[in-house]
């Protein structure tokens, strides 16, 4: 497993939940940046609503603005506190920005968060934003496996990424008609068994994204997986492996991993 | 074991279509209730797709799948073990109404840590006072602001009342929100720093009490000591002992964080410090309003002992109020029933 060290993918943080049924399952976590997004979003909409009140406000109290200022002020400071306590807890965890950058706040056991939940976490940003920008909740986010603020933390709750996922389909390595990498099942297996998760879904995303990338690059890629797949996963014959381009290298190697063996047998 | 994934997904994504349109359907309703034949397709879609997903990360390399199960089984787990909370809506007037009550229950309920805050609060007084009183070159460090340093001319000021404006009502108001705001965002600040173990509410509370001891002392020194409580005692005896109790709910805070994970009770612990936050801000906004209409006007407008009256009554009935009204019944933690 050493061996896989230097290309694991250690992209997001992620929440294990184990149910009570024994299933586990693991949830991405949301980093600070697209947060920030979400909360500079979120401040955007507050700031347009105060003031757009503020000049309804001023109107109905021209006679005497002094209250025009009180009732604006109060106002003011209560739609700054109520409205991400009042939207995440009616809204199943999302305010507007959080909503648009695919975010939700939940409890930290994998469920919903609670009325009471979403208003300590938000209440307690007066400490999270200080000294400025939120520095102090910044850091603790970052120093935390869970991501969480200190509003988080003693809420229970965590914000998680949730982009629409749809179930995957079939992959054009799936319909290759002759794989020359069965011919050596010995070491197909080998490399069956010593890719990791993360390996096999590196050469995944490599094949997929063949179009997004620049030539350059994708030869530069592609050279390197094939180079580290040959020399230090499943060594296949150098008469073969000679024959073989770097892209149909990985994409036989897909054929391998993705592939169901009984399959290809069949269709040999 | 290794999957015919092709044909494990075709035979299971009837049964996952089935899983999404069922939670899309549940998660658009607000109140997350369930009927009996709805909670029983779910569990059963539910139960399926958590087989499914289990086969799928110990048989398979498929992560993409896997994430997609993942997905479903975390959304239906989500909806299954879900309890609703009982049914609360925003414009249910009278559960709002409960906080008044509610209110002086948790302050009894937590009041040793009421009594912590008053501890430090007046140590902070008495290190303030004993300092202006004995170290005069004190003053100058404790007591920056000129009106608090020099109390005659700020009073004498006060009494011509050159200070005030003609429609000074208008002025009242506005500086009324600020001082209520302002106010309540110090308070919440020494509540939310119970998470550093109590130690910057501890901080903020003996800072409050060295201020208020030296002030006390420096105008009782100069002979003003009269106007200052007249001044200050209308609103204070909101405003001090709201401080007081956002420091309870600091120290409650630490003492929660304090214990261990598995001791707290989390939901009943969130209630009682976010009671404790709606009370003060309450008793702030009394506060606000009676330190801009009320507070600043002096003798010859209104005599002094008129002032202090009021501010003897407020206090007995907010003595009245936290002592005294709720129930009586003594809280049983949720672990003992």
């Amino acid at each position: 497993m050493t061996d896989a060290r230097p290309i694991r993918l250690g992209t997001t943080a992620e929440l294990t939940i184990a149910t009570p049924e024994g299933v586990l399952f693991r949830l991405p976590l949301a980093g600070p940046a697209c947060r920030l997004y979400a909360m500079l979003l979120d401040v955007v909409i507050v700031l347009a609503t105060v003031n757009g009140l503020g000049l309804l406000v001023y109107w109905i109290f021209s006679k005497a603005p002094g209250f025009g200022v009180m009732v604006v002020t109060l106002a003011e400071f209560a739609i700054g506190f109520a409205y991400s306590a009042l939207l995440e807890g009616f809204w199943n965890g999302q305010t507007i920005g959080k909503r648009l950058f695919h975010l939700r706040v939940i409890d930290q056991t994998g469920l919903p968060l609670r009325i009471e939940q979403a208003w300590v976490r938000n209440l307690m940003r007066v400490f999270d934003a200080l000294p400025f920008a939120y520095l102090v909740g910044g850091i603790s986010a970052l120093s935390n496996p869970l991501m969480q603020r200190f509003g988080d933390r003693v809420a229970g709750t965590l914000v998680i990424r949730q982009t629409p996922l749809v179930a995957p389909g079939e992959e054009f390595w799936t319909r290759q008609k002759y794989n020359s990498f069965m011919d050596y099942p010995s070491i197909a297996m080998k490399l069956r068994r010593a890719a990791t998760p993360e390996l096999a879904s590196l050469i995944q995303d490599a094949l997929r994204r063949r179009n997004e990338l620049a030539p350059y690059a994708r030869r530069e890629i592609y050279r390197e997986l094939a180079t580290y797949l040959q020399c230090e996963i499943s060594p296949f014959p150098d008469e073969l492996v000679e024959m073989l381009s770097d892209e149909q290298y990985l994409t036989n190697a897909a054929g391998v991993l993705f592939v169901d063996q009984r399959l290809s047998r069949v269709q040999r | 074991m290794i999957l015919d994934l092709e044909r494990f997904q075709i035979q299971a994504k009837q049964r996952w279509n089935g899983l999404e349109s069922l939670l899309a359907m549940l998660e658009g309703r607000p109140d997350h209730k369930l009927n009996p034949a709805e909670a029983e397709q779910l569990q059963e879609l539910y139960t399926q797709a958590a087989a499914d997903l289990n086969r799928v990360t110990h048989g398979a390399l498929a992560p993409e799948l896997r994430r997609y199960l993942e997905r479903l089984v975390a959304r239906a787990y989500a909806e299954l073990y879900y309890i609703p909370p009982a049914r609360f809506s925003l414009w249910q007037w009278r559960r709002w109404l409960r906080i008044f009550t509610a209110f002086p229950e948790t302050f009894r309920r937590q009041s040793r840590y009421f009594a912590l805050a008053v501890l430090i609060t007046a140590l902070g007084g008495a290190m303030g006072g004993l300092a202006v009183r004995y170290d005069p070159a004190s003053v100058d460090l404790l007591l920056p602001a000129d009106y608090l340093r020099d109390p005659g001319k700020r009073v004498h000021a006060e009494e011509k009342g050159e200070r005030r404006h003609v429609n000074s009502a208008q002025i009242e108001a506005a500086f009324s929100a600020k001082l209520i705001t302002h106010n309540i965002e110090v308070s919440l600040l020494a509540a939310a720093l119970g998470v550093t173990f109590g130690i910057g509410t501890a901080l903020l509370l003996f800072e409050n009490g060295v201020l208020l001891g030296a002030v006390a002392v420096r105008y009782a020194q100069q002979g003003f000591g009269l106007f200052a409580a007249a001044w200050l005692l209308p609103h204070g005896v909101f405003e001090i002992p709201s401080m007081l109790i956002a420091g309870q709910a600091g120290f409650y805070l630490a003492r929660l964080l304090l214990r261990r994970r598995e001791d707290r009770d989390m939901r009943q612990s969130m209630r009682e410090w976010l009671v404790l936050i709606a009370g003060l801000a309450l008793m702030l906004s009394w506060a606000g309003i009676m330190e801009a209409f009320f507070s600043q006007h002096h003798e010859p407008e209104l005599p002094y002992a008129f002032k202090l009256a009021i501010g003897g009554a407020e206090f007995v009935l907010l003595t009245v109020y936290l002592a005294a009204i709720g129930r009586r019944k003594p809280h049983v933690p949720l672990e003992a029933k």
